[in-house]
Order: C-alpha cells, then sequence, then structure tokens
C-alpha cells in the first residue's frame, strides 16, 4: 500500500469561524472512504481546499507524494485529483457528450485519438450510453450526478472526490448509483473520497470513515466501529437534539 | 453548436459572390468604397465575437486593437515609409501585444473586470493620442499613407477575400474542440477547471486571436481611408461593432459578419440623417436589447436552413 | 507643497463624489453602470440651462440640477436597466446605449462648442500664500459634506441599514421584507444625484461639453477597481490615492501625464491585489 494524499493541519479561517480545524489523515492508494460529518461540519470546505478552490489558511496537503501548494484547481485535476460538486454545474446550453468531452481535452486527458468516443465511452460507463445527444437542461438529478462523474473520470484521476452524491436523491436511484461507485472503484482501481452528512447511505458503501464535527476530525475507523464511536453518536444525537430544539 | 452543413457553405458563396459583383451595380468608386468599409466592419464584428460572443467575456474597447492596428500602418506608412505591406503583419503583431498587455491582468479575474479594463483602455489610449500630438499628429491624426492596391474595385475584391478568410478561419476555430472549451467557459468557469482545463490561458489566446484579426481589420481601415485619427479609438466604435454581433446573433461568427455590412449599408443610406444617425443606431440596440434578444441574422438563417432539410 | 495638499484635496473630492455613486450601485443592485458619466455630465448641463436660459439663481439651480438628474436615474432604471437586469452583457449595452443618447442629445442640442456656468463663489481665497478660487474649496466641502451625509445615512438610519441589507445578501433581504426593487430604485436616485452634484460643482471651472462625461467615468472605474469594487471606504481611499497621485503628476511632470496615472494604477492593482483595496475576493 502507498499513501496517495496526505493532509497535514489543514485549517481554514473565515473571519473569526475557523470552518476546518487543523486536518490530518492520510489516503492510501485504491482505498473507498467516507468523510462523516453533519452539515456545517466543514466536509464541503476542506473538498475546496483540496481541490485548489480555495487556500488553507494553515496546513499543507501532499498527492502523490508532491506538495499541492497554490496550485490553481485544473493544475490539481491535471496531477490526478478530480472532483465533483454538490450543487452539479453542468454546462447549459450543451448536450451530454459535449459536456464529457469538454474534460476529455483537458492535458491530461489526452492521448486518445479520437475523443468524441471516449467522451461516448465514459457516458456508457456512467449509465448514460446512448444519451450523449440529449440537452443537459433537461436532466433529472441523478443523472446529472452521473454526468458530473463521467466529467470527473474523463481526465484520468487517481483519486476522485464525490461531494454528496446522493444527496436530494430518492431511495430508488440512491442504490444504482452506489453500485456505480463501488464498481468504478473495483474494476478501474480507483481511490475515492466521498462526502456525506447521513451515515446509513454508505456504512456498506465504504471500508473507512472519517467523521467531522465543528470543522475537526473527531474519529477514524472502519464504518461499524465509527457507529459505535460516543464522540459520533453525541455529535449525531446533539445535532438532532439541537433539531428539535430549533423546531 | 450546428456543425456547418452544404446548405450552409452554399449560402456562403451566393453571399460573397453578390458582394463581389455587387459594385458593377453602380459603376461608381463610391459604392466600391462603402463596400469596402462594410467588409472592414464585417471583420472587426466577427473577431470581436470570436472571443466575446463565444467565452461572454464582452469586451467594451473593441477599439483599442481597432486603433493599435489603423495607428501601426499609419506609423509605418508616415515615419518609416516602409513597403506599405508590412504593415499587416505589424498591425497583427501590436494589437496581439496590447490584447496580452489588458488581457493578462484583468481575464485572470472573474466579474466585470475585463470589460471595464477594455473601455478604460481605449478611452485613455484615445486621450493619449491628442495628449502626444507631437507624435500622434493629434486631432488631425497621420496623413499621406499609400494605398495598398490602386485599383479601389481590386482593394474591394482583396479586403472581401480577407474577410471571406477571416470568417472562415474564425468558424472553423469556433466549431472545433477549442470553441467548445471557449464556450464551455461561458458557462461555468469553476466546472472548467474541474474538468481541468486553464481557462485563463484560452480567454488570452481567444483574446489575442480576436486582436490580431480586429488589428489586421484596422490597418485596412487605415489603408483605404488613407489617414488615421483618434476617433478609430472612441467608445462609438467599439460600441458600433458589439451592436453587429448582437444583431448577427451573438456566437455565430458569420451572423455578426452579415449583420455588419447590412448596417453599414443603412448607416449610409442614413447619412442624410446627419447627427440623428447615431441616435437612430443607438435606438436600434435598445429595440433589439427588448425584443430580439437572440439577434436577427442567425436565428433567421436557422430557421430558414430548417425548412430546407 | 500646499498648493499639492488643497489642488490634490479637491480632484479627490470631485473622484470621490462620482465614484461613490458607481460603486454604491453596482454593490446595491450589481448593476455596472456605464451611463453614470451621462449623471456628471447631465448634472453640469441642467445647471447651465436653469442659470443662462432660465435665469434661475445659481442656489437654486444647484438642487434643482440635481433632482432632476436623479429622477432621470431613477427612470432609467426603472424601465431600461430593471427588465433586463438578468444578463449582465445586457446591463452594460443598454448603460453604454442610455450614455451614448445622452451624449449625442446633448450635442444636437448644444452643439460641441463649450458652455460656462457662473461660479457659486466669485471670490479667491489665499490659503498659506496659495491662491485658491472660492469655487474649488466649495468643490471640496461640499464633496466632503456629501460623504459624510452619505456614510451618516447608511450607517444611522433604517433605509441606510436595509441598503447594507441588500448589498449583502439580495436574497434573504428579500425574505426579510425588505422591498429590494425600491431599494434600487431609491440608490440609483443617490448614485445618480452625486454624480450630478459633481457635474455642477465642476461646471463653472472645467469646460462644459457633451463628451464631458466620459473620462471621469473613466477615473471612477479606475478609483472603483483600485478601491475594489463595491467598496465605499475603499472608493474613497483610491479617490485620494488617484487625486493625490495626479496632482503631484501635473506638478511635478507635465499635466498631459495624468492621464496615464489611472491606467497604471488599475494595471497594478489588477496584477498585485486583484480585489482592491477593500474589495471582497475577486479571483478563484
Amino acid at each position: 500500500m502507498t499513501v496517495l494524499l496526505e493532509v497535514d493541519g489543514v485549517t481554514k479561517r473565515f473571519g473569526g469561524l475557523t470552518a476546518v480545524k487543523s486536518a490530518s489523515f492520510t489516503l492510501q492508494k485504491g482505498e473507498l472512504t467516507g468523510i462523516l460529518g453533519p452539515n456545517g461540519a466543514g466536509k464541503t470546505t476542506l473538498f475546496n481546499i483540496l481541490t485548489g478552490f480555495m487556500a488553507p489558511t494553515t496546513g499543507s496537503i501532499a498527492f502523490n507524494g508532491e506538495p499541492l501548494r497554490q496550485l490553481a484547481p485544473y493544475k490539481i485535476v491535471n496531477r490526478g485529483m478530480a472532483r465533483t460538486f454538490q450543487l452539479t454545474r453542468p454546462f447549459v446550453g450543451m448536450n451530454l457528450l459535449e459536456n464529457v468531452l469538454v474534460a476529455c481535452l483537458s492535458p491530461r486527458a489526452h492521448g486518445d485519438k479520437d475523443k468524441e468516443e471516449r467522451a461516448r465511452h465514459l457516458l456508457d460507463q456512467v449509465g448514460l450510453g446512448g444519451r450523449g445527444s440529449e440537452p443537459v437542461e433537461t436532466l433529472p438529478y441523478g443523472d446529472l450526478r452521473r454526468l458530473e462523474i463521467a466529467r470527473a473520470l474523463a481526465t484520468r484521476p487517481d483519486l476522485l472526490l464525490l461531494d454528496e452524491p446522493f444527496a436530494g436523491l430518492g431511495s430508488s436511484e440512491i442504490e444504482p448509483l452506489a453500485q456505480l461507485i463501488r464498481r468504478l472503484h473495483r474494476e478501474e482501481n480507483l481511490t475515492i473520497l466521498l462526502i456525506e452528512h447521513k451515515l446509513r447511505e454508505f456504512m456498506a458503501l465504504v471500508s473507512r470513515v472519517i467523521a467531522m464535527n465543528f470543522g475537526e476530525i473527531i474519529a477514524v475507523g472502519p464504518p461499524d466501529e465509527i457507529v459505535r464511536n460516543p464522540k459520533v453518536i453525541e455529535a449525531y444525537i446533539g445535532k438532532t437534539e439541537a433539531d428539535h430544539a430549533s423546531a | 453548436m450546428r456543425s456547418i452543413s452544404g446548405i450552409d457553405i452554399a449560402g456562403g458563396i451566393v453571399v460573397i459572390t453578390i458582394l463581389a459583383l455587387a459594385p458593377m451595380l453602380a459603376a461608381s468608386n463610391y459604392l466600391t468604397g462603402v463596400l469596402t468599409v462594410c467588409a472592414i466592419y464585417g471583420i472587426w464584428a466577427s473577431s470581436w465575437d470570436f472571443m466575446s460572443g463565444l467565452t461572454g467575456r464582452e469586451n467594451f474597447g473593441h477599439s483599442l486593437f481597432i486603433g493599435a492596428g489603423a495607428y501601426t500602418a499609419g506609423f509605418l506608412a508616415t515615419i518609416w515609409s516602409t513597403n506599405p505591406w508590412l504593415s499587416l503583419p505589424m498591425a497583427v503583431g501590436i494589437a496581439i501585444a496590447f490584447s496580452l498587455l489588458v488581457g493578462f491582468p484583468t481575464l485572470r479575474l472573474r466579474g466585470p473586470y475585463f470589460a471595464l479594463a477594455m473601455l478604460s483602455a481605449s478611452a485613455i489610449l484615445q486621450r493619449l493620442c491628442l495628449i502626444f500630438w507631437e507624435y500622434t499628429g493629434g486631432e488631425e491624426g497621420l496623413y499621406g499613407l499609400d494605398p495598398l492596391i490602386k485599383n479601389p474595385l481590386h482593394y474591394y475584391w482583396f479586403v472581401l477575400g480577407v474577410l471571406a478568410i477571416t470568417v472562415v478561419i474564425l468558424t472553423l476555430l469556433a466549431q472545433s474542440h477549442w470553441g467548445l472549451l471557449l464556450r464551455a467557459i461561458r458557462g461555468d468557469e469553476a466546472t472548467c477547471q474541474a474538468a481541468g482545463i486553464n481557462v485563463t490561458f484560452y480567454k488570452i489566446a481567444s483574446l489575442m486571436i480576436s486582436a490580431g484579426f480586429a488589428g489586421l481589420g484596422g490597418a485596412l481601415y487605415a489603408h483605404y481611408q488613407l489617414q488615421v485619427s483618434p476617433p478609430l479609438f472612441s467608445v462609438v466604435v467599439s460600441i458600433t461593432v458589439i451592436i453587429m454581433v448582437y444583431v448577427g446573433g451573438i456566437g455565430s461568427i458569420y451572423g455578426a459578419a452579415i449583420a455588419a455590412i447590412l448596417l453599414t449599408l443603412l448607416t449610409e443610406m442614413l447619412r442624410g440623417f446627419g447627427e440623428y444617425r447615431l441616435w437612430i443606431y443607438t435606438l436600434t440596440l435598445m429595440l433589439i436589447l427588448f425584443f430580439l434578444p437572440n439577434g436577427l441574422i442567425a436565428p433567421l438563417w436557422r430557421r430558414l436552413t430548417e425548412r430546407l432539410r | 507643497m500646499l498648493q499639492i495638499l488643497i489642488y490634490g484635496a479637491v480632484s479627490s473630492a470631485i473622484y470621490a463624489m462620482l465614484a461613490v455613486g458607481f460603486t454604491l450601485i453596482f454593490g446595491v443592485a450589481r448593476i455596472l453602470n456605464l451611463a453614470h458619466g451621462s449623471f456628471y455630465a447631465l448634472g453640469a448641463y441642467a445647471a447651465y440651462v436653469l442659470t443662462s436660459l432660465f435665469k434661475v439663481p445659481l442656489f437654486l439651480a444647484a438642487p434643482l440640477a440635481v433632482l432632476l438628474v436623479a429622477g432621470f436615474g431613477v427612470v432609467m432604471e426603472r424601465f431600461l436597466v430593471r427588465p433586463l437586469r438578468s444578463s449582465q452583457l445586457a446591463v452594460l449595452m443598454i448603460t453604454l446605449a442610455v450614455s451614448l443618447a445622452v451624449e449625442q442629445a446633448l450635442f444636437i442640442t448644444f452643439g460641441s462648442e463649450y458652455r460656462n456656468v457662473p461660479s457659486f463663489v466669485a471670490d479667491k481665497l489665499s490659503i498659506g500664500g496659495v491662491d485658491i478660487s472660492g469655487q474649488r474649496l466649495l468643490a471640496l466641502v461640499a464633496g466632503v459634506l456629501v460623504l459624510l451625509t452619505l456614510w451618516l445615512f447608511i450607517q444611522r438610519t433604517r433605509l441606510g441599514a436595509a441598503i447594507l441589507a441588500v448589498s449583502q445578501d439580495p436574497e434573504a433581504a428579500q425574505y426579510m421584507g425588505i422591498p429590494t426593487n425600491r431599494i434600487f430604485s431609491i440608490v440609483m436616485a443617490i448614485s445618480a444625484g452625486t454624480a450630478a452634484l459633481a457635474g455642477v460643482l465642476v461646471s463653472p471651472f472645467l469646460t462644459v461639453q457633451p463628451t464631458m462625461g466620459l473620462l471621469p467615468m473613466v477615473k471612477a472605474f479606475a478609483i472603483v477597481i483600485v478601491g475594489g469594487l463595491g467598496s465605499i471606504p475603499g472608493s474613497i481611499i483610491a479617490s485620494l490615492i488617484l487625486g493625490y497621485s495626479e496632482t503631484i503628476v501635473a506638478y511635478l511632470i507635465s499635466s498631459s501625464w495624468t492621464e496615464l496615472v489611472s491606467l497604471v494604477a488599475v494595471v497594478v492593482t489588477l496584477m498585485i491585489r486583484p480585489s482592491g483595496i477593500l474589495g471582497r475576493r475577486a479571483a478563484f
């Protein structure tokens, strides 16, 4: 096993608010890991820092053994770390094929002679095969998530970051998407890190969980240990009580 | 984006043939001159559309590149009196240099910085032309350029040829993967970054291409007028070009070129209105903004060809 | 030295009056108003028409001119800008169209020759051996007063608080029951009014002609970029920086070079601190 990602003491402050507090963890190549935490725990901020969309206040990140300091997001993508967005942001006015094709034109994706063919293949892979000419505007939410994954895959990532892939999906859409993630992990030997705020959704999916609360990592371990961890229980039950109190 | 079909090519050939034969109608140098200006505006409008229409980064100072190209031709002719043909590549080079100067600091940023910077830069350059009148000739500008081609009709054909080549090159680029990336930038820059695309590079590169063609058009204009003067830098020139693109249908390139030709002809016909001309122009713009947000020429052509298919 | 201090303060005050309105309407309504220079020109022409043609005394003509232009701004926002607000390009186009229309209207009505507006104060004052016209001094005092009033208005009144709320988060403000559209109208009136006042104040000592709005608008852009788009304190600081740099350049080198100051300031700002002195984050 080799270390793919090493996060060391990453902190992000917005004015007086500390969104991520001294987060440190490592990811091994080939792992399927989840970051768990209630809303506002700093998960998406952490993602934005990893992918270069935000600069950390302090701390360092090493990817594939090289430090990622002050790199523009597209450069990080071209080093092999791709992401999806929680709020999907497709290119409007383009069809599905074109949406994926854009990413097939990135420097890291280069190498194929026929880029359209590769984009078509990627659509197949995520279960949108044969729908390349459909406009992106009318696509249901679940399919948009798949499109985002296809776009990320186009850049040939070593590490795929999925920002709440199940948020807003109906129960019938969740299982097929989880299967897709599992298959990508197994067949493409992809290292995957995904965010989720509901425990249930990914207990059966990931092999390791990083639990966060109020910007801090409170526990790391296999899912069955995490559900029994008192700090995690407190974070979730405390959260639920707070919800009741405010309701 | 719809790809080019046989009908589009046929349509293009018909339009170019009509334009090439049009001067024969009147056998007067006046019409030839007007058509030459039409073709030059076509180059300016399609070059604006390539960068701003595709990426959605509105350039409110295209006149900066036009003026830079024209003044390059002017300086070469009056100070160094070189071979006039040299002014075309030089104008392209200088315009591209200006595009880097303004584009590099502003296009890295999101928000309206690029639009503001281009507008300001062109206005300031116009001022500088007046302030440093010892070198630029001030209000009068520079006189005594040599024509590239003596026969006005032949020069018109040459300019029309340049327009045709410009539109073909820019359309092919817009249809290519490059064009797809520019349209993606228009859609969402953050998603482009997530797709591994160097957004700044593509924006600056497309501005350089746009500026190069604008500068070329500027030099062609200088060698048609045989003089250059500060109004070439004016905001009015930029806005005229933008109106043309708007009427043509943003992002279509051929629409911008055709709208430029039609609107220049219209302006000529309105010459009798004198100072009210710009008013009519402005009013046209307002009407289009409110009632034809997608423009006129490109949507019309699309609808026409869909019937024929 | 003292001369630089006084003249620099005068230009800074005038620039600040222009820039504050420009940045305010952007910060609150996200309208990048390319017609801002027209308000300045219209203010000057309104003062000219009222004093020279209708023989209105100046102390009455000045507020009247400001009110007229503020009204013009409100009408423009309501009927031309608001319907197109969803598209940034359309807003830029329509405001640019308005500025061209105003310039042409002025040109057709008054011709391109320079017009004169009488001074409010004819006396020349001498401060520490530096002669300065009372009119310039008045522009300085009025500018400072207007900015102070505006500051107090935004910080201390309910309406000001509502304006701040809209500028920070228009959607949330709307949910809280703040009538955003009415706020836009009010801010537009303030923005147009201050620009017009600047035009009225400078009209006696600068040239009044149709294209007079363009260059001050370019300066306002420069100030707003240097100070940070949408930040009022930033634009005031930037006005001081630009006003003084121009005065110093004019004094040390030549007044021809002053035009370059704003260009250099903009380029340097965008290179080293793109969000401006006090602006919000502009880049990735």
